[in-house]
């Protein structure tokens, strides 16, 4: 049997004045996983973030969370989640200890409590040594860190995390993500919007895909990524190199050529056709194919092709 | 229970962050004691009658301002948004902010109070009707500075917003001036302002004197206000939380 989900939203819709911003959204998240909402900017994912952590209402729908509605039990439901908004917003003139411990009186933690939690949060996101420097004072990527513990610091059972790791460097984004890791392994289920594909990937148990306020996938990577397997991807090198129109002109097979580091990524219709194609091609422009293989398809791919598939979509509506 | 110890946290914080930092202090301070000052080198025994409308100008200075500014600042740098993710009810959010506020406010008027009872010798006739008098201004004070916060996005709209309105209340409130000198005209409007209140039941207080009907009736309309007021933050605030 399939456990309660700590979240389930249903038909939840958001208009803006004219802009719908979520239509009839619908999707659950099991306690436990790590969820990725996915989508382009503008997508809507901050909208439903909002929406689930009572700083917006709704227009329709039905919001669950842990077992309650936020919009009508807004306490009871914040007492067990923890929001890191994209924006770190800590208090800048207080220390990273005072903020942890303030925002602990806020979720009603007793004074012992607060102290014990504030330290224990310093020490597992390695701010031990900043504990009495103002969060104004960080940097970027310890703000990041600091404003994530501050989220965690009432031990909530969902924490929804808002572009966590954007304009953070590599290393800084690394680290933050094996923290998510962390936070999950302790028992926190994790709602993660990210535009970072390849971290959702391979951070996530499964992926919504959110496009223009519809849900245009929702599964495991693998099941969003089997949904473009039936595009065939090759990548192909020239030598020496060759121009698009050209190659499009001459490959009917082809649907979509990109050029990255020194390979073609054919998008192609039949790989058997496109082939036969790109041979002759090669011949009569005088080129040699160096390297040929198959690719598979990605999140990134999966996303793109959802991306295109629905902005036809909505571009044919009348 | 549990929401009232939430709102303190959230008056400590405050303090701790803003109001209690030395120069915000004495620049609630500084005006009104300069003033008044002024006032008393220039005539030793007339001072006293204006010294309850200068205590009463200094909380609700102290207390508007005070209360906008930190909102639109918070509102600002986004650590407003903190409080709404909290498991805070509104009412529990606007306390905490009031509270604050109106700290600040009292805390100005009592050592601008104490300064003139040491160094000048003002003595209070009815202790309990002054203090009412300054809880109760400070509370309904704080309760506009939040309404005026939340419409606004910036500090000095903030500002512009509330001296459109605290200048002119200044004028007909009988801070400067005894309500019964305000021409004919002017005076019923007198009573459509909070201020007038609570510089009576200060008036009350160094004096003796009402320039309204007494104690229990500026201390009704005292109150009155503060519900008004109250109402009209929470309805303001639970607006400007979804904006």
């Amino acid at each position: 049997m399939r456990s309660v989900p700590i979240i389930s939203v249903s038909n939840l819709s958001k208009s803006f004045g004219s802009l719908r911003a979520l239509r009839e959204v619908s999707f659950s998240v099991q306690r436990g996983e790590i969820f990725a909402y996915l989508g382009p900017n503008g997508a809507g994912k901050t909208t439903t973030i909002r929406i689930l952590g009572g700083l917006l209402p709704r227009d329709a729908g039905e919001v669950s969370i842990c077992g309650a509605d936020v919009a009508r039990e807004p306490v009871f439901v914040k007492e067990r989640i923890g929001v890191v908004p994209d924006e770190s917003n800590l208090y800048p003139e207080l220390t990273c200890r005072r903020n942890l411990e303030y925002l602990g009186e806020l979720y009603g933690l007793r004074r012992g409590m607060r102290s014990a939690k504030a330290t224990e949060l310093l020490e597992f996101f390695a701010l031990t040594g900043r504990a009495d420097t103002p969060f104004g004072a960080l940097s970027r990527g310890l703000k990041r860190r600091l404003t994530i513990a501050a989220a965690l610091v009432h031990e909530p059972e969902v924490v929804f995390l808002d572009e966590p790791t954007s304009g953070l460097d590599v290393p800084s984004a690394r680290a933050l993500r094996e923290l998510i890791r962390s936070i999950n392994r302790r028992g926190a289920t994790v709602f993660l919007t990210t535009h970072n594909l390849q971290e959702a990937e391979v951070l996530s148990q499964r992926v919504l895909i959110l496009i223009q306020g519809r849900v245009a996938a929702l599964g495991t990577p693998a099941e969003i990524r089997q949904r473009v397997q039936r595009l065939n991807l090759l990548a192909v090198t020239f030598s020496p190199q060759i121009e698009v129109a050209p190659l499009l002109k001459a490959c009917p097979a082809v649907l979509q050529a990109s050029f990255q580091n020194g390979v073609w990524r054919l998008e192609v219709t039949e790989a058997h056709a496109a082939l036969q194609q790109l041979v002759s091609f090669a011949e009569a422009a005088g080129v040699r194919l160096s390297e040929i293989s198959t690719m598979t398809a990605s999140l990134e791919d999966a996303f793109m092709s959802l991306l295109t598939e629905c902005t036809t979509k909505e571009e044919a509506r009348p | 229970m549990r929401q009232f110890r939430r709102a303190y946290a959230i008056s400590r914080k405050d303090i701790e962050s803003y109001y209690g930092k030395p120069p915000l202090v004495t620049w609630g301070l500084l005006f009104p004691a300069v003033l008044l000052l002024s006032l008393y080198v220039k005539d030793p025994t007339t001072y006293l009658a204006i010294a309850p409308g200068i205590i009463a100008m200094t909380l609700l200075f102290g207390s508007t301002s005070m209360a906008a500014i930190v909102v639109t600042f918070e509102k600002r740098a986004g650590t407003f948004q903190r409080l709404l993710l909290a498991p805070l009810s509104m009412r529990t959010i606007i306390l905490g902010k009031a509270a604050s506020a109106s700290a600040y406010g009292l805390a100005t008027a009592l050592v601008l109070t104490l300064g003139l009872k040491f160094a000048l010798g003002m003595t209070l006739v009815d202790p309990v009707i002054f203090l009412v008098g300054l809880i109760l201004g400070a509370s309904c004070f704080s309760l506009l500075g939040l309404t005026a916060a939340v419409i606004v996005r910036e500090v000095f709209e903030a500002m512009t917003l509330m001296n459109f309105v605290r200048f002119p209340v200044l004028f007909i409130s009988g801070v400067f001036m005894p309500l019964s000198q305000l021409p004919s005209w002017l005076q019923p409007l007198a009573l459509l302002s909070p201020l007038t209140y609570v510089v009576d039941l200060l008036q009350i207080g160094v004096t003796g004197r009402s320039a309204i009907g007494g104690p229990v009736v500026s201390v009704l309309a005292g109150l009155l206000f503060l519900l008004a007021s109250a109402l009209l933050a929470e309805l303001l605030f639970r607006r400007a939380a979804f904006q």
